[in-house]
């Protein structure tokens, strides 16, 4: 042995050290704080050959995937290196900060054990229910988040309208799409969108998806419909249909990292994406105000109309169905309810709605049957009137209007019409009525006066109110007068009893031109008397010569004008029994006239 | 003598009152005749405007207002057709026609509001008050003052006994009446100088809690409304509704009647 061999040995010796010393066993992760639910990998490489790896407990996490174990092997220079690394793919159920124990491993040998890693866990999306860690097979791949830029090119969702731009109301159709080149293994749906400014109807898909192939963008792709509706805009304007999103696990190709992997097919990656599809915006248009008719009621499609009648000839109390059928493309089910007119003598209920509608990818279809249950109550020729139906004719762009045929009924008299009209006590039924108007305008004079010169309260109307008591007050006032004047009756008596002479006197002197004597007579006696009773206010069924002798004499009249008096009213006394010849009746004229005058001047 | 005085008032009645009921000239009378034409036509706007011009000569009647809220009514402006309704209803509160045409007009409008129940006295009090137009009951007034009068004077000059008795007591009876109508016309020109009310104009009024832009709404009143105006301050109208709510808004959003 020479020193050469001292020194091979004593190298060899060294770098045997040299190499036991060099093996590395580390822990890493992809990161250390991570959200709650969200997945991370950690990996435990040894950069030799190592054996009788013992994993850390890792309870504090959920076990997605692994242990994948992937060995290199190289050879530089004819020395062969290996390096093996042990990873796991967890997700974070809890918040906190956990650690990973170490983990160990035996190379030459010797045991090794790795770093602690402490990891903190935020708060971050809830945690997936299923538990995926029973998935794959061990050691085939492992699922990340890799590549998701590349994948997004080959993996995609698209939410596709087949008309960008609709008119309220007509129907247009949207699918979920997925378009892919990978083999996708799992999907989930994560968000639809809840389609708001829509009215919508899925169409009812008859199996799961299923793929086909198809082009897009110059590439090729396996395409499958996730779902499809039929969507009917509710009001103008641009409405966007929000994104809907997937996630879904892939399988990948990845580029070999050695001929072992592409030896063994070992090149393929299970991926955990989520995919979003693009907003998609609808451009609404109102429909045209032009043209429309007036009873239109928003039909936006294709329609036909029929109506019919199972009798025209029927006996009163008997019922008819009337029908309406409305058959087309379109939004079917939004239709209003349709108001025919009916006879107002007939009974009539409200209508079974029967629609038949089949949705499928050219929009929705199918019929609505308006059945009206009538029931004419009394007997005559009537007739149902026609029914408008319009609607908006999107292809066209204009408004259609249809007409149904009207029906003439003729009702003859029911059997036992009596028995019902009995129900309700008597022959005698309200007046119906029919429509509701305002009262009619007021013709004739039209009333005009001056604003804010209204009769109450103006100066006329006090006026004319204070009228009446002035003239009630006027009148009693005069009243009193009058009665003032009056109040001595003998002295009004008297004053006039001159003047009641007088038209005595002329009355006499009528009687005397007329020749009548005897009425001349007691025309002159009348009007002495009356004068005498009046001047003297003696009664005149008390007055005799006596009285008014007496009566004069205290008035102090003289004897010779009572003396003169008396003789004359003999004379009138007895002219009117026997005829007097010894005076003129000229001259019994004067007398009297002498005597009232010279009574006159004496009281 | 009495006869002679009952006529002298007569005369008096004929000159002073006449004027007041006369018709209006042959003129307006013409285009009313020509508005009236235009309504049973259907040519409500046509109607609307001539009416308008009557209104302009300062002049108005009833009749008039409640042909014109009719047009209003048939071309489809609610508000407008309860505002002149009113303004008919004001000078004639006892029409029926108008007063359905309100209530029918009313039922078209946005607000249903339920009126505060109120008592009974005072809704029967408004009833009678609103019977009959001021004016009539002024003219009734007068005709009962001058049959009172007359009566009186009767018995003033009557020498029988149990006329003169009769006639006293008729023509008290008569002024007492007379009183009474003057009372009631005179409530009502009261009721309707104290209640001032208004239509609301724009389609949709936010009634603030206070009179200031920034005040919270207290509730939304819609077109064609009709709110009792309490009270205006610094350019806001203090309005409340029939059903008892009270809130301030913009004397722009309402035309009175």
């Amino acid at each position: 042995m020479n020193i050469r061999h001292y020194i091979l040995f004593f190298l060899l010796f060294v770098a045997s050290g040299v190499f036991a010393q060099g093996v590395k066993f580390t822990a890493a992760v992809s990161k250390t704080t991570v959200g709650t639910g969200e997945q991370f990998e950690v990996e435990f490489s040894v950069n030799a050959d190592g054996s009788n790896f013992v994993s850390p407990d890792l309870n504090d996490f959920q076990l997605l995937g692994g242990p994948n174990v992937s060995t290199n092997m190289q050879f530089i220079n004819g020395k062969a290196t290996m390096s093996s690394s042990f990873s796991y793919v967890l997700m974070a159920a809890k918040e906190g900060t956990f650690t990973i124990a170490p983990a160990s491993i035996v190379v030459n040998g010797r045991k090794f054990t790795s770093n602690e890693i402490k990891i903190t866990v935020v708060k971050g999306k809830p945690v997936p229910q299923n538990n995926q860690s029973n998935r794959g097979t061990q050691g085939q791949g492992r699922a990340n988040n890799a590549n998701t830029a590349d994948l997004s090119k080959s993996l995609f969702l698209r939410a596709v309208i087949d008309k960008n731009t609709v008119y309220q109301g007509q129907q247009l159709t949207l699918a979920y799409r997925i378009y892919t080149r990978v083999d996708i293994l799992q999907n989930q749906v994560d968000k639809l969108p809840d389609l708001t400014g829509f009215w919508n109807q899925d169409i009812k898909a008859l199996q799961p998806a299923q793929f086909r192939l198809d082009t897009y963008k110059g590439q090729r792709y396996n395409v499958a419909d996730l779902k499809q509706i039929i969507l009917f805009p509710e009001h103008a304007g641009n409405i966007t249909i929000d994104p809907f999103g997937m996630s879904f696990i892939a399988r990948v190709q990845t580029q070999p990292r050695d001929f072992m992997d592409q030896f063994f097919g070992n090149n393929v990656q299970e991926v955990n994406y989520a995919a979003k599809s693009l907003p998609v915006v609808v451009h609404v248009k109102p429909l045209p105000e032009a043209g429309k008719p007036a009873g239109f009621s928003g039909a936006v499609g294709h329609f036909s109309i029929e109506a019919s009648i199972d009798k025209n000839h029927l006996k009163a109390n008997e019922s008819i169905n009337y029908k309406i059928k409305i058959t087309g493309t379109g939004n079917i089910k939004l239709l209003n309810n349709l108001n025919p007119v009916f006879p107002a003598d007939f009974e009539k209920y409200d209508p079974k709605i029967t629609d038949t509608v089949t949705v499928n990818e050219n929009g929705v279809s199918g019929s609505r049957i308006y059945n009206y249950l009538l029931i004419p109550r009394h007997k005559g020729d009537f007739k149902i009137d026609p029914i408008q139906f319009s609607y908006f004719n999107p292809t066209t762009g204009s408004y259609t209007s249809l007409t149904t045929k009207s029906f003439d009924i003729k009702v003859e008299k029911g059997i036992n019409e009596d028995n019902v009209t009995a129900l309700s006590g008597d022959d005698k039924q309200d007046v119906k009525l029919l429509d509701k108007d305002i009262h009619y305008i007021k013709t004739g004079d039209a009333q005009l006066r001056s604003d804010g010169n209204r009769f109450y309260g103006s100066l006329a109307f006090y006026l004319l109110l204070l009228s009446g008591p002035v003239l009630c007050a006027g009148a009693f006032v005069y009243r009193n007068q009058q009665r003032k004047n009056n109040s001595d009756v003998v002295k009004v008596k008297s004053k006039r009893a001159g003047k009641v002479a007088a038209k005595h006197l002329a009355n006499a002197q009528k009687e005397l031109s007329a020749n009548n004597t005897t009425a001349f007579y007691e025309a002159i006696s009348k009007g002495l008397y009356g004068y005498l009773s009046d001047k003297l206010n003696i009664s005149y069924a008390d007055l005799d010569r006596e009285t008014i002798a007496s009566a004069l004499k205290t008035k102090a009249v003289s004897e010779g004008l009572v003396t003169q008096l008396r003789d004359t009213l003999d004379l009138c006394e007895m002219a009117r029994y026997a005829p007097v010849t010894h005076i003129s009746t000229q001259e019994v004229f004067e007398k009297a006239k002498n005597i009232i005058n010279a009574i006159e001047n004496e009281i | 003598m009495k006869f002679d005085l009952f006529k002298i008032g007569l005369c008096f009645v004929m000159m002073l009152g006449l004027p007041a009921l006369s018709f209006g000239d042959d003129g307006t009378q013409a285009l009313f005749e020509k508005a009236n034409n235009y309504y049973s036509k259907n040519k409500y706007k046509e109607a609307v405007s001539t009416y308008n011009q009557l209104l302009k000569s300062r002049e108005s009647s009833a009749i008039v207002y409640y042909n014109l809220g009719n047009a209003f009514y048939k071309d489809g402006d609610i508000a407008s057709a309860l505002l002149y309704y009113e303004k008919a209803h004001k000078l004639s509160p006892g029409d029926e026609d108008i007063n359905f045409n309100i209530r029918f007009a009313n039922a078209r409008t946005t607000d249903k509001i339920d009126e505060a129940p109120e008592l009974f006295l005072s809704k029967w009090w408004r009833v009678v008050i609103l019977a009959v137009s001021a004016d009539t009951l002024g003219i009734v007034a007068i005709v009962l003052f001058l049959f009172g009068s007359g009566l009186l004077v009767f018995y003033f000059f009557s020498v029988s006994g149990s006329i003169k008795k009769f006639s006293f007591f008729s023509g008290l009876a008569l002024f007492f009446l007379g009183i009474v109508s003057i009372i009631i016309g005179g409530s009502q020109v009261g009721y309707f100088n104290s209640n001032k009310q208004a239509i609301i104009f724009t389609s949709s009024v936010s009634v603030k809690g206070s009179p200031a832009d920034k005040a919270n709404t207290v509730f939304v009143i819609h077109d064609g409304t009709k709110v009792n105006v309490l009270d205006n301050a610094n350019g806001w109208l203090r309005i409340k509704l029939a059903n008892g709510n009270e809130g301030w808004l913009k004397p722009s959003d309402v035309k009175e009647i």
